[in-house]
Formats: structure tokens, sequence, C-alpha cells
């Protein structure tokens, strides 16, 4: 399948995955491993990536995209880059995005725990560590799923030390809460017309909704409605205390106050920097300026501070 | 997932949205034109007939998107059909067929 349907299909899954995956329509993006382009099962991608060192990052991409969104001009990514500077696996995750976060979080959980299986059965021998890398959506699928893992519903999480999370929205992205606004007041307007406008935007799936809160549990979508508000509330799902978090925020303005509004362009830095999270080390966090939110999914100096982080201590 | 597993996906989230437009236009239809009847079918000697009117107006509505979503589902299952065969023919090929 060319790239180009591949990410056609990535965006397609974004807006209407979940109507995708509900009318069991076969444009579904099913959750699995890809290499070279290809979806592959863990068994498929341990086999098709040798050697599998006992270190393995695993990437997992955004809302509407695919792994190619970490693709640098000459063709690496900060996988590939990590593999050459450090020895460590990449494994990328594909899925549909379009799904309720708290969703895929389950699927990679359960993803994750086949991937240590077949490597435990493959010549390679077991993995001993394993660091998750999440950009944007892709950050909130990693917490979500060693959410479920700290529940006792998947074992993943004994191997991971650290979870890298690069323009992730963790107290929620502003133009999701807009946009639910925008629908409700049109809603509002006893008009049939605008009523329609309402329906359409209302057609956005749910892994779209759930990035307005940053909502990693089926629990947490309950408290979206019916307050409608454009401010953040407190994330309700800390960040683990058992593994180690980096995190990653651009900003496209030197000027704190815009960086605190606009951040890259679709997180504010704050909720980037899971500003309510607190104990987190000042070390342990990195805003970058004069970056768009898409350009933080592979851009040299974030690579080199993964790269810093990765092979830390 | 197969090319043809690609096209039926296509063909299924297209009459989906034939559907769910049509049942949506006739809605605002509906909807639209009831403001006018409700006005008219307040004047006593006029009322009777404008309901008449509305009721025939709604019938039309509905039954002209009714058959725009029927076409729109027979047209997809013909395309489903058409997929099914063909696959089928793919199947029973044999590898060493040009």
């Amino acid at each position: 399948m060319g790239r180009r349907l591949d990410e056609t299909l990535a965006v397609l899954n974004g807006v209407v995955g979940d109507h995708l995956a509900r009318t069991g329509n076969e444009l579904v993006t099913r959750m699995s491993f890809a290499h070279e382009g290809r979806a592959l099962t863990p068994e498929d991608v341990v086999r098709t990536t040798p050697p599998v060192s006992h270190r393995a990052v695993v990437l997992v991409h955004g809302l509407m995209s695919t792994e190619s969104i970490w693709a640098f001009p000459d063709g690496t990514d900060y996988g590939s880059q990590l593999a050459r500077d450090l020895g460590v696996t990449p494994f990328y995750v594909r899925y549909n995005s379009g799904l309720p976060v708290a969703d895929n979080g389950l699927a990679l959980a359960h993803l994750l725990d086949e991937l240590i299986a077949a490597c435990a059965a493959s010549s390679s021998g077991p993995l001993e560590e394993m660091t998750l890398l999440g950009y944007s959506m892709g950050g909130l699928v990693v917490r979500s799923a060693c959410h479920e893992a700290a529940a006792g519903k998947a074992g993943f999480l004994r191997l991971v030390r650290r979870a890298l999370y690069v323009g992730t929205p963790h107290l929620g992205a502003p133009y999701e809460r807009l946009g639910r606004v925008v629908s409700a007041v049109l809603r509002a307007v006893n008009d049939p017309v605008t009523r329609l406008i309402a329906d359409i935007a209302d057609l956005r799936s749910a892994g779209l909704q759930d990035l307005g809160d940053a909502d990693i549990r089926h629990e947490d979508r309950k408290r979206r409605s019916p307050a409608l508000r454009l401010s953040d509330w407190q994330h309700p799902v800390p960040l683990l205390p058992q593994i180690d978090h980096y995190l990653v925020a651009g900003s496209l303005s030197s000027e704190p106050w815009l960086a605190d509004l606009f951040g890259d362009a679709l997180v504010p830095v704050p909720s980037a920097l899971a500003a309510d999270a607190g104990g987190l080390r000042l070390d342990h966090v990195r805003v970058l300026e004069g970056r768009s939110h898409v350009a933080l999914a592979h851009d040299p100096e974030v690579y080199v501070q993964l790269c810093a982080w990765v092979g830390g201590p | 997932m197969s090319d043809l597993g690609k096209w039926r996906g296509l063909t299924a989230l297209v009459v989906d949205a034939v559907t769910a437009g049509s049942t949506a236009v006739e809605r605002i239809q509906k909807e639209t034109a009831a403001r006018p009847f409700a006005i008219l079918e307040q004047i006593e000697p006029i009322a009777p007939a404008s309901r008449v009117v509305h009721t025939i107006h709604d019938v039309s509505v509905g039954g002209v998107h009714g058959i725009i979503r029927v076409v729109a589902r027979g047209v997809g299952t013909a395309i489903e059909v058409g997929l099914g065969l063909a696959e089928a023919r793919q199947h029973t090929r044999s590898p060493t067929d040009p």
C-alpha cells in the first residue's frame, strides 16, 4: 500500500475512525506495528526487524497520522537514529486515532505484552527494557496504556523505565474545547441550518473529542458534559510514579504569555508540560522555541534531547 | 487490507454519507417549511387547505429523500456484489494464470 494512501486513510480514521470501527468498515486501521509501510503482528515485526536488542523504544504517532510523521527529510527518524546511536531497537505503532484514547490505550497495552512475548520466544531473547515515546495524541495513548497496566490489565510496565512525550496535550487541547463550545452554541440556536452545522461538527471522532480534556480513561469522558468551558481542569489521572517521565513542548513564540496561550499552535506549553503534575524534575522537561506542533515530530534538537534522556542513567 | 477491501470500505462510507446527508437535508427541508405552514395553519379560512398542502409537502419531500437513500443502498449493494464476484474470481484463479 502506498505511503500517500496510508496517510489518507490515517486522516480518515482520525476524523471518523470510531464510525468506521462501529460499522465494520474495511477502511479502519487496526492497531499493529508498522515496518517499511506494512502493518505487522508482534511476531512478524520481531522476525522482520533483526537484530532485536534487549532495549526497545516504542514510537506512537499522533492524531490523523501514521509512523511516517516521524520521518526526517533524509528518511531517518527518532527510532532509527536512536538505534544508530544507542543500539536500541525501534518499534513503530500504527493505530486508528479516531477511537477513544482509552480504547487505544488498552489495545496498546495488549500489543506491548504480545511484543514482549514475541521477543522472548525469538532467537534474539527477551526484552529487558522498554522506552515509550509518544507524539501528541500518542503520548496520551501511552499514558492510557500505562494506566491500564498499573491497574493490572497488562504486564509490560515492569520493563518500562521511562516514557517520553513530545507535544502531548496532557491537560487537553483548547481548540477542541472551543469547537465543543461553538457546536453547543450552534445547537442552541433554534434554526435547522445551524443545528445541521452542529451535527456535522459533532461527527468528529471520539479520539478527537478526547483531546479536549486529555481523557485517557472512559470514566474521564463522562466529566465532559454538560459543562462547557474553555479553561483546563486539573487532569484527574496523574503521571505514574513508578516510571520516569520526560516531556518536550514546542512554542512558536518566546513570549511567555503567547507560549502559555498558543504553545506550538495546537498544544499550549503548560498542557505539553503537564503543568499540574508536580514533582517533575527540571531536567525532565524541555521547551523548544520556534517549533510548530508538526515540526516537533522530526526535529534535530528534539532528537538530541531524546537521545540524552534515553541514553542517560 | 486488500485493494478490494478498500473499495468495499469506500463504497460503504459513501453510502453512509449519502444516507446520513439525505436524512439531514430532509429534516432541514421539513423544519424550514414548517414555519410558514405553522402561520398559514393559524389563519382560519385557509387552515384546512394549508394542512393538506403541508402534509403533501412533507410526504413528497420524504418520498424524494427515501428514493435517494434506497438508490444509494441499491448501488452500494450492486458494487458489493461486483467486488465479491471479482474477489471470488481472484481466489479461484490459479497462480500460474496470466
